[in-house]
């Protein structure tokens, strides 16, 4: 299966949706969630769908109002975002504060 | 989007989002366009060029190519000229802070000076303006070559009194006693014996005297030469062995003229000489009156055909009007209509105002208007070529910076931006080089003309360029004024060096500030 190099950004969605991983997801939840803006969001969530590791769907809202597409995990993207989220821990950097208490 | 577009709230969130679905669009229809449909086809990530490596490649290659395209325009000699003359406000400014005005020439005359060239030394002589200076220069150009001893008439018109005092007008005199120019200079020698400190006296009777002997054997002698075509000889043969090649050099061959003080001795004589045919003719002495008249036309057409300079060639259509309008008036007196018209047609023809002036400077083909707007788009050109070569550094070092191993997260989400920049900014330093080249040309061929005739420029239009072009864009004359007098008159000759170094150090401070920054926020790895 051929996965899509991860960025930083992108790693971020993976967590959120690993948040809960069965969960429906919409755009907007995930941009206030990740603190993304669409015009980056929105292309990690289609390269995602793309590389199959996010499903997506179309769910109608009231009359009148364009309908929102929503985005699950798949069981691949499951698994991918389960190994990149602990490939990623260990490399975690963490910035030192200027001034360290003790 | 469109459907998460109604669940925001906040207007300005909306606009925001708003904003980016559309960027998103934008972004899938470049990667449409430039990889093609069928292609398996990228969708960004986080960016046009984040994650697609591909794209970025041939972004990176276009640009690559537009910047080397840029730089194939180095090799081509008007681009590079056209560069030179593009700085030349900002050098303008400060050669006059410097109170340096012709620093070509005086570099020029220390090679010449090393080398022991009279030849140039000669040339720097005619060519600067400093009255000592070129004093120094034509002495030892002379006696280096003694066959060069024409540079001191040249050198006498702006150094009369240095002329007398160092014996030259006796020499040149000796050398070349049928020149109607040597006596002139000598009249204007004269003339400035009574101009002492800056204070005119009354000039004694005997100095009277000299001077009207003087005048009468400069209106008496049987040629006329002012130097001017050695000067352009000699211009040939030097500026290419010392490898000078300056459209302002070119510019300032105008300066090469006649002193103001011949035509004025001229006029004044030429006056008298008028005068007192008059008074003959009131005494019924009507043929040698005449003979005066035509004395005066002879001269001022001895002048007209043998000078080099647009001051001699007004010079000497004026002294022929002024000599015809008074043969008219006397032709009219006797009778003699026939003759009265012709003098009357001749005087019209020499007339400095309505009459034709054969050996004036030709007009521009250009004009003015097209001369001013190629100035500055010459100037603008450059310097968004100049902007443009350090945007594309900027963003490269950036680009670089980003996209090595373990960098700084900021650095790796900058390169989608440093990619676009560099793009945007290779585009613009070829437009820029483009314009540049294309509007310079036409003056580079003009220049090429003047630098193989080594005479002044035939036409108006390198003239009127150069003059616009030492005026930076945008500022009105008045205001250059202003900025002139600020700059200039501030007190200190190095004011402008000052500033600028200032301006330049805080740059760098700033610079180095920013990498310094830049490493000390690389994180490190935090150990549990």
């Amino acid at each position: 299966m051929k996965i899509p190099r991860i960025s930083p950004e992108t790693l971020l969605v993976l967590e959120r949706f690993m948040e809960s991983p069965t969960e429906w997801r919409y755009g907007y939840e995930l941009s206030r969630a990740t603190g993304l803006k669409s015009g980056t969001l929105y292309p990690i969530l289609m390269r995602l769908e793309k590389y199959s590791l996010l499903e997506a769907a179309w769910v109608a809202t009231e009359e009148g109002v364009p309908p929102r597409h929503t985005y699950r995990l798949t069981p691949n993207g499951l698994e991918v975002a389960r190994t990149k989220l602990a490939e990623a821990r260990p490399r975690n950097m963490v910035r030192q504060p200027a001034f360290c208490n003790g | 989007m469109l459907g998460e577009l109604h669940q925001v709230k906040n207007p300005w969130e909306g606009t925001r989002w708003a904003l980016g679905g559309a960027g998103v669009l934008v972004k899938q229809a470049l990667v449409s366009l430039i990889m093609g449909r069928g292609r398996h086809g990228v969708v960004p990530d986080g960016g046009l060029f984040a994650q697609s490596a591909g794209l970025r490649r041939a972004a990176l290659a276009v640009s690559g190519a537009f910047v080397l395209a840029s730089f194939l325009f180095l090799g081509a000699p008007p681009f590079r000229q056209a560069f030179q003359v593009a700085i030349a406000p900002w050098l303008h400014l400060y050669q006059l802070a410097s109170r340096n005005n012709q620093p070509g020439f005086e570099d020029l005359a220390r090679r010449a000076e090393a080398r022991r060239d009279a030849e140039a030394l000669a040339l720097c002589a005619v060519r600067l303006q400093g009255s000592q200076q070129s004093a120094a220069l034509a002495q030892e150009a002379v006696r280096l070559e003694p066959n060069l001893l024409w540079v001191y008439a040249v050198v006498a018109g702006r150094a009369p009194a240095i002329a007398k005092n160092r014996g030259w007008i006796e020499q040149l005199e000796r050398w070349d006693p049928s020149n109607a120019l040597l006596p002139l200079l000598d009249a204007q020698a004269i003339e400035s014996e009574h101009f002492r400190h800056g204070v005119w006296t009354q000039p004694t009777a005997e100095q009277k005297q000299r001077w009207q002997c003087s005048m009468a054997t400069a209106f008496a002698a049987p040629e006329f030469d002012d130097y001017f075509d050695r000067v352009a000889q000699l211009t040939r043969r030097v500026l290419p062995r010392y490898n000078y090649y300056d459209p302002y050099e070119v510019k300032s061959r105008d300066l090469i003229d006649l002193p103001i003080d011949v035509f004025n001795n001229s006029e004044r004589y030429a006056g008298m000489l008028l005068h007192s045919g008059g008074e003959l003719e009131s005494k019924g002495e009507r043929a040698r009156g005449r003979d005066r008249y035509l004395s005066v036309a002879r001269f001022g057409q001895l002048m007209d055909t043998h000078a080099h300079s647009a001051l001699g060639h007004w010079m000497g259509t004026s002294l022929q009007a002024m000599a015809y309008r008074q043969l008219e008036a006397s032709y009219q007196k006797e009778g003699n209509q026939a003759e009265a018209r012709l003098m009357d047609y001749l005087a019209e023809k020499f007339d400095s105002v309505k009459g034709e002036h054969p050996g004036m400077p030709a007009e521009s083909a250009f004009g003015l208007k097209t001369a001013q707007r190629n100035a500055a788009v010459v100037v603008i050109s450059a310097l968004m070529s100049a902007c443009f070569l350090g945007f594309v550094f900027v963003a490269t070092i950036i680009l670089l910076a980003g996209s090595r191993r373990g960098a700084a997260p900021a650095a790796q989400r900058a390169r989608p931006v440093a990619t676009i920049v560099i793009m945007a900014s290779s585009v613009g330093l070829l437009f820029s080089s483009i314009t540049l080249y294309l509007t310079y040309r036409p003056y580079w061929y003009i220049f090429q003309t003047a630098v193989a005739s080594g005479d002044r420029v035939p036409t108006g239009d390198l003239r009127f360029f150069l003059n616009d072009l030492s005026m930076v864009p945008g500022v009105s004359p008045r205001g250059y004024s202003a900025l002139l007098n600020a700059l200039v008159y501030s007190g200190s000759p190095s004011f402008l060096f000052y500033v600028w170094t200032g301006v330049t150090l805080l740059g760098v401070i700033g610079l180095v500030l920013i990498f310094v920054r830049h490493f000390q926020a690389r994180p490190r790895t935090h150990t549990p």
